[in-house]
This record gives C-alpha cells, sequence and structure tokens, in this order.
C-alpha cells in the first residue's frame, strides 16, 4: 500500500464510496422524478381536482425522499471509509494503549505497527523511546547497585561542594545517616592533608576540573580520624562543572608503610654514612648517582654525575675497556653481587689496593637498575698478605728442610736435598757444597747443581782463607753479594768471568766448627735481603748439626751393635735353654740338657736337679753327672741342706766356702769331691715350691746379682715347663679316657665352635655320614651335612639345634638321614651348649642316635595292636555273639551244635593268629629255631594238599602239583608247610572262584625250587617290592582280610633256611612265587 | 513283616543274624556274594540293609555307597557292621550313608534292638 496522507486517504475513501451510493440511487430519483413527472397530468389532474398546491406536494414528496436517502448514503460512506480504515485506528488504539503505559511507568511496553503509514512512524518512535529509556534506566540501576556495593565511600556534591548523595560504604564509614548529610559541605567531613606529597600541577588540575588525587584525614561522627585517599571527579554537563564525584580509601596502611620506607630511608642513609668505606651508586651509564661522604671525601665533592672510572682511575673508558675487571658491568650482566680488587693510585702516586663490592638495586620486576659499590681501601691487608706469603714460602723451604734432615741419616740425600731447596727456595742458577777437609786446611766441591763437573774440577781445591768461600769458612759469616763480577772480594779470576752475578755462600756450622759452606750463584744480577741471608744462615746451622747428628748416630750405631752381638750370645743361650724346656715330650731328658747348658754356661762343675714328689720329698730327676741313679730319693732323713734352705726363703743361697759353713748337711751323692761354692736356686710356682737345682763349683766363686736373676728366671722358666708336663700328663690320660669313650659310643658326637664349624667327630659320626672332619675342617657342620648324600633335611634339624645350643639351650630334634651306604635311618639329635668355667659358650655338642629300630618298634607295636585288634574282631564276633545267643535261649538243641563248632573254629583262627604273632615275636627276637629233618617230598605234598582240599573245594580251585622226581630236602617239615600253606592260601584268597594253581618243584645245582603259580588277581607293581614287609596289606587288602604277616613269617622262615622266596607277579595276569632252598638244609 | 538284607562273607554271622532277626519276627535275605548283593536288594525291596565292610569282590563300604546314591534304593536305612573299628572308619562309613556303625564283635540282642528301632522309622 502506497503511503498517503491519512486525512487524504479519509477523503478519498468517503468520496469514493459517497459516488459507489450516489450514483444508482440518483439514477433511481431521475427515474422517479421523470416518472413523477411524466406523470404530470395526473399531477395536473389532481392539482386540477382541488387538491391545489400539487407541485408543492410534489417537492415535498421528493424531498421526503431524498432526505432519507442522503442520510442513508452518508451513513454509509462514513462506515465503509471507517471499514476500510479499521488498521487506522488500530494504530491509534496502539498508541493509546502506549500513552496509558507511559503513565503509569511502565516503559517495557513495544507498541505494534499495522501500517507503513506516519502512524507508524510515530509507533517506532514511541518503540525507540521506551527502549532507550530501559536502557537508561538497567543502566542507572546497575551504576546505583555499583555505587551501593562499592566497599569505598563515594560522595557526589553539587558545585557548592554540598553533599547530594553519599553511598551506604560512606554511611558506613561516617557513622552519619544519609539524610542527615545531605545538603553539608563535604568538608566538614574530609580535611585536606595540606602535608601530603602532591603533584606539582594538582591545583592547576583541581581549578580546571581535572580529576585529582589527594590525601586527607577524615574524621567519623564517633570523633576518630584517620588518613585517607581521596579521588575526585568532576561532573561536567555543557562544558561547565555542576558537580563533583569523590571516592575515599583507607590510607592507613599506605602511610604506615610510607613512614616506615622513610624510616627505612633515613636508617639506610645513617648506615651508608656511618660506614667507613665508601660507598657509590652507580648508574648503566658508569655515571656516579650518589655516595656517601666518606667517598665524597675521599674523590671530592664534585664526583656526583661524573664517570666512575674517571672518578677512581681518571680514565676516560671504562675499566673493562682497559682490561680491568670492571664490578658494574659485571652486576648489570649477571644481576648478580661481584667483588673485585683494583689497584688504584693516589694523585701523591702511592698505590693503593681497594676491595670493590658490587650488589644490584634492582626494581620491582628484577631488572638492574644502578649498582651499589662498597669501595674499602685493603692496601694493608695486601700487604701483610703479601708479607704473609713470603714468610710462608720461607716457612714451607725451611720445614721441607728439616723434613730430609729428619727423615734421613744419609749425608749424600741430605746434602743434595738440602742444595736443591736452597735453590728452589733463593730462586737461584745453581750452588755446591763444599766440605772442610781439616787435615789439608783446604775445602772441596762434593755437591753441586748447574754447574759443570769440568768446572767443578776447575775449581779444585780451596785454601781456607782464600776467595769467598774459603773466607766464609774461616769466619763462619755469610757473603752475599750482587755481582760478583765486580766484587773487591773475589779473587779467582775464573769465578769472575764464569758469567755469574748474584752469588752468597753460607756456612755449614755444626756444634763447635765450621763443617763447610754452601755456594749459591744465579746468572742475574741479585740483592739478598737480611731475610733471606737470616734464613740461608740457618739452614747452614740446621744442616750442620744434622751431620755432626749423623756423625753421632753412627757411633752410636758401632757400640750398639757390638752390644747386640753380645746379647745375641745370650739370648742364644737361653733359647737352647728355653728349646729344651718347651718341648712337652720327654721332661726328663730335657731337664738333663738345660742342667747342661746352665753347667756350661755358669761353669759350674756339677749341677742337679731335684724335685718334690707328692710326699714333699725331693727326688732327683737330673743332674749332670750320670752316676746317680735317677729317681733315687735324696734327703730322706730330712737333714738341711742348702736346698732345702732355699726352698725355704723362696730365693737363691749362695754358699761360698761349704767345708767352712757348718750350717748345712751335704748329701753322700756328692760329698765325694769336696766342693768350695754352691748356689741353690727353688722352683717355684706361685707360693708352690716344687723343687730345686744347685750349682756346685770345686773352687771359689762369686754371683752378682745379675747373675742370680738369671739364675731365678731360669728356674721360673723350669718350674713352669714342670707344672706344665704334670698337667699334660695328666690331661693326656683324661683325653685318652674320654677319647675313648666318644670313640667307643655307638651314637655320634660331633663337636662344633660357635661358628657351627666342625671340631671334631666321633668314628661313628664319620662311619655314618662319610664326613671326615679333617676334610670338611671349616665347614659348617649343616652345610656338610646338608651336602652329603642330600641330607637337607637332617642340616635343617641340625642348624635348629644348633641355633639353639649356640645360645645357650638345649634342643632335640629328629630327622631322617641318609647314610654314607645310602641307608635311611632316623636320627635322634640332641644339641648342647659346651661352656667354658666362665660360663661363655665356645661351641656346641651335638649327639646324633640312630632311632630307626625304636621308631620301627614303635610303629610295629602300633601295627600290631591296629591289625590284630581288627582281625580278632571277626572270631570274636562268633565267640561272643553266638554265645550269646545260646545262653539267651534263641537256639534250639538242634542248632546248638552247628553254634558251638563254629564258635570253635574261629577259637582255633584267633588262636592261629596268637601263633603267627608269637612267631614275629620270636623271629624279631631271634628266638625261633627250625629243626631239620629229611623231608620226603611226596608225603610232604600229599598232606599239604589234604590239609587244603576243603579251602580249594570251597572255591572250585584246580591244582596240579608235579614233584619233579624229587626224593626228599633237608628241611624244618612243619615250617616249609606252614609256608607253603601261606602262599597257597594266598593264591586261593587272592583269586576268583575256579582259578587255577600249580606247584612245581625242581632241582638246581644243590638247591630245589619250589613254585606256585596261579592266575589270580595278580599283585599291583607298586605293591610288590613291600610284599615281604611285617604288616603290609596292599591294594587288595582293603577288602581282603588278613594280618600282612604271613610272608613276612615265610621270608623269614625261609631265611633261617639259607633259602628265599621271590614272587613274580603282573596285575590281573597271575602271580607266581618261587621258593628257593637248599637241598641239604642250612650251613 | 519287615525284611531286612544281610551281607557277609563269614557264613557264622549270617546263621547268627539271620536266627536272632527271624526269631525277632523279621524276614531275613542272607546274601554271602557281595557281587549280587546289588541285585537281590533290588528284588527284595528290604527295609533294612545290613553290611559287612571287609568283604572280597565288593566291599561294603561300595555297596553302602551305591544304594545310597540309587534313587529307588537311596531310602532303605543301611547298617555297616564291620571289624574295622577305628574313628576314621567310622567316620567314613557314616559319611557314605550308614545310619549305624556297628564294630564286631557285637552282640545279636542288641542288634535286633537297633535293627527293630530303624523298622519301626520306616513303617511306624
Amino acid at each position: 500500500m502506497t503511503r498517503s496522507r491519512i486525512i487524504y486517504r479519509l477523503i478519498f475513501l468517503f468520496v469514493v464510496f459517497a459516488l459507489m451510493i450516489t450514483v444508482p440511487f440518483t439514477l433511481t430519483m431521475i427515474s422517479q422524478v421523470k416518472r413523477i413527472v411524466t406523470d404530470a397530468p395526473a399531477l395536473k389532474a389532481a392539482q386540477d381536482a382541488g387538491q391545489g398546491m400539487a407541485f408543492g406536494e410534489l417537492s415535498s414528496r421528493l424531498l421526503d425522499h431524498a432526505v432519507p436517502y442522503i442520510f442513508y448514503i452518508l451513513v454509509m460512506a462514513i462506515m465503509l471509509a471507517i471499514f476500510f480504515s479499521r488498521k487506522l485506528m488500530a494504530s491509534l488504539n496502539e498508541l493509546h494503549r502506549g500513552s496509558v503505559a507511559i503513565r503509569n511507568g511502565d516503559y517495557g511496553i513495544t507498541l505494534r505497527a499495522y501500517a507503513e503509514d506516519e502512524l507508524a512512524e510515530v509507533i517506532r518512535s514511541f518503540n525507540d523511546m521506551t527502549s532507550s529509556i530501559r536502557l537508561t534506566t538497567s543502566e542507572l540501576r546497575k551504576k546505583d547497585m555499583y555505587v551501593n556495593a562499592m566497599l569505598d565511600p563515594l560522595w557526589v556534591v553539587d558545585d557548592m561542594n554540598r553533599l547530594v548523595d553519599v553511598n551506604p560504604a560512606f554511611v558506613g564509614l561516617f557513622g552519619y545517616q544519609r539524610d542527615e548529610i545531605l545538603g553539608f559541605a563535604i568538608d566538614l567531613f574530609i580535611t585536606e592533608n595540606p602535608g601530603a606529597p602532591k603533584r606539582d600541577d594538582y591545583e592547576v588540575m583541581r581549578h580546571n576540573g581535572a580529576s585529582t588525587i589527594y590525601e586527607a584525614d577524615i574524621t567519623t561522627r564517633h570523633g576518630t580520624r584517620m588518613p585517607a585517599l581521596i579521588s575526585e571527579s568532576p561532573i561536567l554537563s555543557d562544558g561547565a562543572i555542576i558537580g563533583k564525584i569523590g571516592i575515599l580509601r583507607d590510607f592507613r596502611e599506605q602511610r604506615e608503610l610510607r613512614e616506615e620506607i622513610q624510616r627505612s630511608r633515613d636508617y639506610v642513609e645513617t648506615v651508608i654514612n656511618s660506614i667507613e668505606d665508601q660507598l657509590m651508586v652507580i648508574d648503566r651509564d658508569y655515571r656516579i648517582v650518589s655516595a656517601n661522604h666518606i667517598a665524597l671525601e675521599s674523590f671530592g665533592e664534585k664526583i656526583i654525575g661524573e664517570p666512575c672510572h674517571a672518578v677512581a682511575h681518571d680514565s676516560p673508558e671504562p675499566c673493562w675497556a682497559e682490561g680491568r675487571e670492571c664490578p658494574v658491568r659485571t652486576v648489570f650482566g649477571s644481576g648478580t653481587a661481584s667483588r673485585v680488587t683494583h689497584r688504584h693510585v693516589n694523585p701523591d702516586g702511592q698505590a693503593r689496593y681497594h676491595e670493590i663490592v658490587a650488589s644490584p638495586i634492582k626494581d620491582l620486576s628484577g631488572n638492574v637498575v644502578q649498582v651499589i659499590e662498597l669501595i674499602r681501601d685493603v692496601s694493608d691487608r695486601i700487604r701483610h698478605e703479601e708479607d704473609l706469603f713470603l714468610k710462608n714460602r720461607e716457612l714451607v723451604a725451611l720445614n721441607s728442610i728439616a723434613g730430609i734432615l729428619s727423615r734421613s741419616l744419609r749425608p749424600d740425600e741430605i746434602f743434595a736435598s738440602v742444595l736443591d731447596k736452597m735453590i728452589e727456595l733463593m730462586k737461584m742458577g745453581g750452588g755446591g757444597i763444599f766440605f772442610i777437609d781439616e787435615q789439608n786446611k783446604d775445602m772441596l766441591c762434593q755437591y753441586h747443581r748447574g754447574i759443570s763437573d769440568e768446572y767443578v774440577t776447575q775449581i779444585g781445591r780451596i785454601q781456607l782463607g782464600q776467595d769467598i768461600p774459603g773466607q766464609v769458612a774461616m769466619t763462619g759469616q755469610i757473603i752475599t753479594t750482587a755481582d760478583i763480577s765486580t766484587d773487591p772480594r773475589v779473587e779467582s779470576s775464573m769465578m769472575k768471568n764464569s758469567g755469574i752475578k748474584g752469588y752468597c755462600c753460607v756456612p755449614i756450622r755444626g756444634k763447635e766448627r765450621i763443617i763447610g759452606v754452601y755456594c749459591l750463584f744465579s746468572f742475574k744480577s741479585r740483592d739478598f735481603t737480611p731475610e733471606e741471608e737470616n734464613i740461608l744462615v740457618s739452614i747452614g746451622e740446621m744442616t750442620g748439626i744434622a751431620l755432626e747428628n749423623i756423625r753421632l748416630y753412627e757411633k752410636m750405631k758401632d757400640l750398639y751393635n757390638a752390644q747386640k752381638q753380645r746379647r745375641d750370645a745370650e739370648q742364644d743361650q737361653l733359647l737352647s735353654l728355653t728349646a729344651g724346656l718347651g718341648s712337652e715330650g720327654d721332661l726328663r731328658h730335657a731337664m738333663g740338657s738345660v742342667l747342661e747348658i746352665l753347667k756350661n754356661i755358669f761353669h759350674a762343675d756339677y749341677a742337679w736337679l731335684l724335685v718334690r714328689d707328692s710326699g714333699g720329698v725331693l727326688v732327683l730327676k737330673a743332674s749332670s753327672s750320670d752316676k746317680e741313679p735317677e729317681d733315687s730319693v735324696i734327703f730322706q732323713c730330712g737333714a738341711r741342706s742348702i736346698e732345702d734352705h732355699s726352698l725355704e726363703i723362696r730365693g737363691p743361697v749362695v754358699v761360698s766356702d761349704i767345708p767352712k759353713d757348718t750350717r748345712f748337711y751335704i748329701p753322700a751323692e756328692i760329698s765325694g769331691p769336696l766342693y768350695k761354692t754352691a748356689v741353690s736356686v727353688p722352683m717355684c710356682i706361685g707360693e708352690k715350691a716344687i723343687g730345686v737345682f744347685s750349682l756346685y763349683y770345686l773352687n771359689s766363686r762369686k754371683f752378682d746379682d745379675e747373675e742370680l736373676h738369671f739364675l731365678k728366671i731360669i728356674a721360673n722358666m723350669l718350674s713352669v715347663s714342670l707344672e706344665r708336663y704334670n698337667y699334660y700328663t695328666e690331661s693326656v690320660a683324661e683325653k685318652g679316657l674320654s677319647a675313648a669313650v666318644l670313640q667307643g659310643v655307638r651314637d655320634c658326637i660331633v663337636t662344633v665352635d660357635t661358628g657351627g664349624k666342625i671340631i671334631s667327630a666321633n668314628r661313628s659320626f664319620e662311619r655314618l655320614s662319610g664326613i671326615r672332619p679333617d676334610g670338611e675342617r671349616g665347614l659348617h657342620l649343616c652345610d656338610a651335612v646338608a651336602l652329603q648324600n642330600g641330607n637337607r633335611g637332617l642340616g635343617e634339624a641340625l642348624k635348629e639345634c644348633l641355633d639353639a645350643a649356640l645360645s645357650g639351650n638345649t634342643a632335640a630334634r629328629e630327622s631322617v638321614m641318609v647314610t654314607a651306604d645310602n641307608r635311611r635311618i632316623l636320627m635322634k639329635i640332641d644339641s648342647a651348649p659346651i661352656l667354658d668355667p666362665k660360663g661363655k659358650i665356645t661351641g656346641a655338642v651335638n649327639v646324633l642316635r640312630d632311632i630307626s629300630r625304636e621308631k620301627e618298634i614303635d610303629t610295629m607295636k602300633t601295627e600290631i595292636i591296629r591289625s590284630v585288634s581288627h582281625e580278632f574282631r571277626t572270631p570274636l564276633s562268633a565267640i561272643v555273639g553266638m554265645t550269646e545267643m545260646i545262653l539267651d535261649g534263641d537256639i534250639d538243641a538242634k542248632k546248638e551244635r552247628e553254634y558251638l563248632q563254629t564258635v570253635f573254629n574261629e577259637g582255633v583262627r584267633l588262636s592261629n593268629m596268637v601263633s603267627d604273632l608269637l612267631s614275629i615275636a620270636k623271629i624279631e627276637g631271634g628266638m625261633e629255631k627250625i629243626t631239620v629233618s629229611e623231608v620226603e617230598m611226596k608225603s610232604f605234598f600229599d598232606d599239604l594238599m589234604a590239609s587244603v582240599a576243603a579251602s580249594l573245594e570251597k572255591k572250585g580251585a584246580v591244582v596240579s602239583c608235579d614233584t619233579g622226581g624229587i626224593k626228599s630236602v633237608m628241611a624244618d617239615g612243619p615250617k616249609l608247610k606252614q609256608v607253603l600253606l601261606n602262599i597257597l592260601d594266598n593264591s586261593l584268597t587272592f583269586s576268583d572262584r575256579g582259578c587255577h594253581i600249580a606247584i612245581n618243584v625242581k632241582k638246581g645245582d644243590n638247591t630245589i625250587t619250589i613254585t606256585v603259580r596261579d592266575d589270580g588277581w595278580g599283585i599291583p607293581e607298586e605293591d610288590l617290592p613291600h610284599l615281604k614287609e611285617r604288616f603290609f596289606r596292599g591294594r587288595h587288602g582293603a577288602r581282603i582280610k588278613g594280618t600282612g604277616l604271613g610272608l613276612f613269617i615265610c621270608s623269614e622262615i625261609l631265611r633261617m633256611h639259607g633259602g628265599s622266596m621271590k614272587i613274580e607277579s603282573i596285575a590281573g595276569a597271575g602271580t607266581e612265587v618261587s621258593v628257593n632252598l637248599p637241598i641239604t638244609g642250612p650251613k | 513283616m519287615s525284611k531286612v538284607v544281610v551281607v557277609d562273607d563269614e557264613p557264622f554271622i549270617l546263621m547268627m543274624i539271620e536266627d536272632k532277626l527271624k526269631k525277632g519276627n523279621i524276614d531275613v535275605v542272607t546274601v554271602r556274594e557281595s557281587v549280587r548283593a546289588l541285585e537281590i536288594i533290588r528284588r527284595e525291596k528290604p527295609d533294612l540293609v545290613i553290611l559287612d565292610w571287609m568283604m572280597p569282590e565288593v566291599s561294603g563300604i561300595e555297596l553302602c555307597r551305591t544304594i545310597k546314591q540309587d534313587k529307588v534304593l537311596g531310602k532303605i536305612p543301611v547298617f555297616m557292621l564291620t571289624a574295622k573299628g577305628q574313628d576314621s572308619d567310622e567316620q567314613l562309613g557314616m559319611r557314605t550313608g550308614a545310619q549305624r556303625y556297628i564294630t564286631k564283635p557285637f552282640s545279636p540282642k542288641v542288634l535286633l534292638e537297633m535293627v527293630r528301632e530303624a523298622l519301626s522309622n520306616v513303617n511306624p
């Protein structure tokens, strides 16, 4: 629809509709009028008829017709116009709705445009307006919310600084209600802090209405004052400031921080100014930013802003550019502190050393912005260090020389080393050592360095007093010269022209005289400081004394060697004594030798040795003469002899003149020759005197203390040996006894040390285990046992016992052992600790006892009881049950006999079992005997068959018997029958009904073989090896009654006959039992 | 009249039991060969079976197991009457399903009592 002005459209519509209605109506009207007009005669007639006013009537009639029509037309036209303009009306309605909503404050309304006309434009504008209002409103709300939610107090003032609005934080901080303070000047609450630092353009900015930040103090309602940071922004309207918005922030912490920083700054400044080192802050351009007063004093006031290198080194370039280490550059480069020592030259030309410690000053992001340099004058220290270094070097050299002197006793080595050290210490080119020849009064070079042998030969001998070395040797004073070529003291032209410059000559001073001189030279001119001269003199003295010491030592050594030789000779004698006594064997012989040696050493004419026997009587044990019968009892009469006396006083007794000394009795044995002197020495162990020996001299002799002491030592040695010999004899006897017991017992006895290693074992152990203690010595018992024949279980059991025993307890275990001859036996191990007299565990003794037999008997007992009780039950059932029934009268007379017969039969069965058991007991006890006689084969087998006939018949068995033409055999008939009955019984028992049994007898060399073969169930393979064991019941035993004794008894009976039994069987196919017997009976 | 089958390889045991039970008005069928036992039990449908353990061919305990595992025969109470007197044997017997385990030697009088008691449970 095209856009049109509303009014035009309305009119247009109206006209259209008016025309649409008017045209047909007019046409009708016209025809009506025409009809009326054409009907004029009628009208005329009517008029004529006196109806008058006909035309007027006509007009009136026309009007009457026309008016309603016209009204109708107009209404219709308007209605149609309105109808066709309904969209216009809807738009108007929308607008109305909108105006009502706005009036009610609802800006959420959106009006609908019905047509694309002016009204639609109005509606769009309306919608735009409302949405804009909505946006603004929500924005305002949000802002309001933010303002209210702000933690920082906020206020708005008008252009007169009066409060217009405040947020809740403001209320909270100041304590005033919002309404209370609106309209008041903000200055009442906030006072600008005039002392606080401000930006320079602060006032200008405030004036121009720019945002400003300043510090202020606030006062709350409660009178609290606090610092605050205020941020103020103007509210502009048309470029004019109509008010301000202010935000306040609590500034307490910041202010404290600032004060703190200020204090720190002051403190740092004080520190910096109070330190005695120079301090500078230097920037990246090497310019000094600041310096403390020491630095200012040192370098002048104008250094701030100057480059550091210019100030410190008077150099236009930084240190690094001139090859010096630059701390500033290092710190900027690395970001870490740096320490260097710089040599600065003062304006007065004096060199100073400065130690510079440079540290970085970093900004918040860690970048080095400046460097702080701490400069300390360390000149004195450096100088001291240099001095110290020098001293140290000297000390080291002296020390090493002293070391050489003390280490070595060879003069060659000492002088060569010392010369080298001196050259090294003094930094000389070479040198030599001259020694004084006292006889010739001259000196000869004996050691040299840095000069040729020819040169030394050329120098030759230097007379004392001649040249520098000669002068030094004479005077004992050191001589040094910086340049020998110009020194007037030098006489030898050879030395002058040798090219040597620096030279020193040092005396080698002994205790009382000069021994020689050291000469050191250098090919450069060289000054010697007094300190150096002192050191050289000291070295000279040291080596001199050392040399004298060495000479002294050599002398001492010679003396010592001479003494040593003498002592060795004495020692040899002693050794031969001790060797004689050391052997434990023939003591008597040893004592004889000792006595002989003693006699020789002390040049005695006669010597003897007496020992107290158990009765306290002295018995002659050895003498230097072989005349006396040994073991003859001396001094039986109890007379007092020299020997008695020495024993009494427990010390040596010397009688220098025997004939004159009447105190002592001289025994008849030695009274033959006239002995003049005697010495008697007792042999004691503690307080116990065990004997005495004496030396007799024909001539007078004296004994000094040393000799008596020596004799006492010999006496001690002899007594110890004697005692030991006695013990040894006793212990050998005891040992022999215990060893005999140990070896004799059947039990295995092994002793081990605390480490479980075998110390000894008796023969039983060796025999059973196959372990030879000699071979396995050092091996752990358990390991030895476990390794032998795979006795791991025994090894473990032993280990348990050993562990217990070695921790002081006794223990017992049982374990199977595989013996050396591959038998399995059950061993009982008993272990106990071996304790020394102090109760300390020194090892363990283990007794292994073969308890297989005991165990076997034990098992057998159980087996017998079990098996017998089982086998006895069935026959007992008959005896008990049947007799009970008979007694109860359950059985009539006719049947009673049958019952009694059964009881009897079963009783017999029981009694047979008991016999079997008794046989076993007899066999086991070796009591079973056989009575051999000739057994005639035919009658034997007839009898046998008769015995089994009933059983055979019961089982329906067929038996063939072939005696092979053998007449007789020597055997115990009843027992052989027992064997065969047992075999046959087995065949019948372990076969089905109607089985076949074949008995064959064959003759071999001196033997007969009786074979019983059946076609029964056979014997399972696994049962075969055990058939002859007592109480063995094979697989069939589970359902077949029996004691398991039969075949055992059979094989035992055959064994007694010197025969044997062989059982061959295939399960399911039958069994063949072969009985082998010697024809002539057992041997 | 209740019927009891007795299986034992010892004739005198069978005789004893037969005589005693018959005296107690109980019908007895005796079996000596254990291989035939099962067949006879099936045929006779007894109210009670008394079995020896140790028998050639088929052992009593095997018989007991077979009876107890059989759908029809399983309900028949079984007595083991045996010379095997060890505790372990008895436990095995009871586990196999025997109602009573009687060890030899036994009192026929007591056996009769037991049989009666068992039968009264079967035919009240």
